[in-house]
């Protein structure tokens, strides 16, 4: 069963002077072990919203239900909250144990499950982030690098194995290296889990990797809503809500221009590359 | 002034953190000209935010000189002085503002070096208006965008007047708008009134512009050379962490497939104009 947001409105501080409208009217469903795309520049509502999928905020009007568990009840919250693993753009905030595995084993503990079996969800949740279990037991959070806390985050939260894993900003503040890694722990844990994700970036080209479908924001409502074909074949509209747009379609776009056919939805890297020999054979 | 020595000039400089097991610098020297725009890259951890912090005598060297402007860091008659020559931008704003009206905030740093008001209402005027935030004068930094409180921390730096303006990873929380926006700003400073720029960054793109990249790896200088030069190295970057621009990469693919000779383009449009005769042979 999917996540469904239904007709969701959200206003911060109602029925003040300094009421705002962060969300406005907004529909969309997750698919089972779908990646969305979460895109729109800042003050958008990317992040009021991601907090309204696991209750941590409720609509103003509106509902999102999360397998059927809608998060305007009390009772129903936890159950789709148990379902919902989030990761915060800071992982700081995240980490507060002595030690990473103590952080790790944090959820599952909470879970209420057996020692036992709360040790090996967090070992198992370290080793899939690439993170050693048995040096994790004597790593403090603060002596990790950026990309290591990431891991450790990360792993904190699929030790909870939730079904679905939304992020915020995974890779910010990380060196290409890291973003890289990052990008492809979270393809690996989704595949190894069969989660779905919503990930949150300002990296077009990042999320023209790895969405299936995308959801634009833009001043609390959905823009557009798409695969990567259909949302980046609007560079246009893109560029004037302030997104960017992937560079392999900045660089179709400069060859159209100059008079170049050139086809629509080369948005990654690899499908430009690739068009490029076949047109150059036959130009 | 003294022409004869280097705006920057850092000399087999190391340094160890308080407890730290490992060097974060382990015998790094470099020169910086002045009124030279300078990239410093490098992966999380290589030492690149601790040369920030050397630059203006946050940090003094445990081995090794730091001289700006000939004035040696290690010499505490000269702090005031060298931070009056060098502002140094952080990666988080919040940490970097510390009143709670902007003006305020601006006018912080050449009060406490002592300037007459007259001229702390002026320089605070002429900051505000190089980062486009003069009409937020009054506003409350709290209230601000993360982009729109960075473009505050460079103003309180502008204010300061420094010869170095340097950004350790000023960009790195913002938005593609937000820091399209420091980067213009940036580079209007440089080309108009000649400040000498240190732009450390892991964004790739940002150091495109710069006259020289400086690479870091483990606490020592990995290589350094022109952004053609330097981005002519994909292999050796991403064996450190760090990575070619989006469109390198492309450029990078295509020689390998034998569709492009080898080049040194960085850009969008020099690619393009590359591609084109390619395409519209008929």
């Amino acid at each position: 069963m999917p996540i469904v947001v239904e007709k969701l409105s959200y206003t911060y501080m109602q029925n003040t002077a300094n009421a705002h409208t962060a969300l406005d009217d907004i529909s969309f469903t997750v698919g089972d072990s779908e990646f969305i795309g979460l895109i729109g520049h800042t003050g958008s509502g990317k992040s009021t919203l991601i907090q309204q999928l696991n209750g941590l905020m409720q609509p103003t009007s509106g509902r999102v239900l999360v397998d059927g568990y809608d998060m305007n009840d009390k009772k129903q919250r936890a159950k789709g909250r148990a379902l919902i693993g989030m990761a915060f753009q800071y992982p700081d905030y995240q980490l507060f144990d002595s030690t990473v595995f103590a952080d790790v084993s944090f959820g599952p503990r909470n879970m209420k499950l057996d020692e036992a079996e709360v040790k090996r969800l967090a070992a198992e949740a370290l080793e899939l982030v690439g993170l050693d279990p048995a040096e994790m037991m004597e790593k403090s959070p603060f002596e990790l690098s950026g990309g290591q806390k990431r891991r450790a985050a990360l792993a904190g939260i699929i030790a909870m194995r939730p079904k679905y894993l939304v992020l915020d900003e995974p890779m910010a503040g990380l060196d290409p290296g890291g973003r890289r890694d990052v990008l492809e722990l979270i393809a690996r844990l989704r595949a190894e889990l069969g989660c779905a994700v919503i990930m949150v970036s300002h990296s077009m080209d990042d999320i023209a990797r790895s969405a299936e479908r995308i959801i634009v924001l833009n001043n609390g409502r959905i823009r557009m809503i798409g695969t990567p074909e259909q949302v980046f074949a609007d560079t246009a509209e893109l560029t004037e809500i302030g997104l960017d747009v992937p560079k392999p379609m900045q660089l179709a776009a400069m060859l159209k221009q100059r008079g170049a056919a050139v086809p629509d939805g080369l948005y990654t890297e690899e499908s430009f590359i690739e068009w490029l020999g076949r047109a150059v054979k036959h130009a | 002034m003294d022409e004869r020595h280097s705006m920057i000039s850092v000399e087999n400089v190391k340094y160890t953190y308080d407890g730290a097991e490992t060097q974060a610098l382990r015998g790094v020297s470099f020169d910086i000209e002045r009124g030279e725009f300078v990239a410093i890259v490098g992966r999380n951890g290589s030492g690149k935010s601790t040369v920030a912090k050397l630059l203006n005598a946050l940090l003094i060297p445990e081995e090794g000189t730091v001289r700006i402007d000939g004035m040696d860091t290690i010499d505490e008659e000269r702090t005031l002085d060298i931070r009056k020559k060098v502002g140094v931008v952080f990666q988080n704003p919040d940490n970097q503002i510390v009143t709670t009206v902007v003006e305020e905030d601006v006018g912080f740093g050449p009060e406490n070096l002592g300037i007459p008001t007259e001229q702390i209402i002026r320089r605070v005027h002429d900051a505000l208006e190089a980062v486009d935030m003069l009409s937020y004068a009054k506003s409350a930094p709290h209230m601000l965008s993360g982009g729109q409180k960075q473009r505050i921390a460079i103003a309180g730096m502008l204010a300061i007047e420094p010869e170095v303006l340097v950004l350790d990873e000023a960009t790195a929380m913002l938005d593609p708008l937000g820091r399209k926006k420091i980067i213009d700003i940036v580079n209007e400073l440089h080309s108009k009134r000649g400040i000498t720029v240190i732009m450390i960054t892991q964004y790739m793109e940002e150091a495109v512009d710069a006259d020289r990249i400086i690479v870091m790896n483990d606490g020592l200088i990995d290589f350094t050379g022109s952004p053609r030069e330097v981005f002519a190295q994909g292999d050796r970057l991403r064996g450190i962490g760090l990575d070619v621009p989006v469109i390198v990469g492309i450029r990078d693919e295509l020689i390998a497939k034998g569709l492009i000779a080898p080049c040194d383009v960085l850009k969008a449009e020099e690619l393009a104009e590359l591609l084109c005769p390619l395409l519209l042979k008929n």
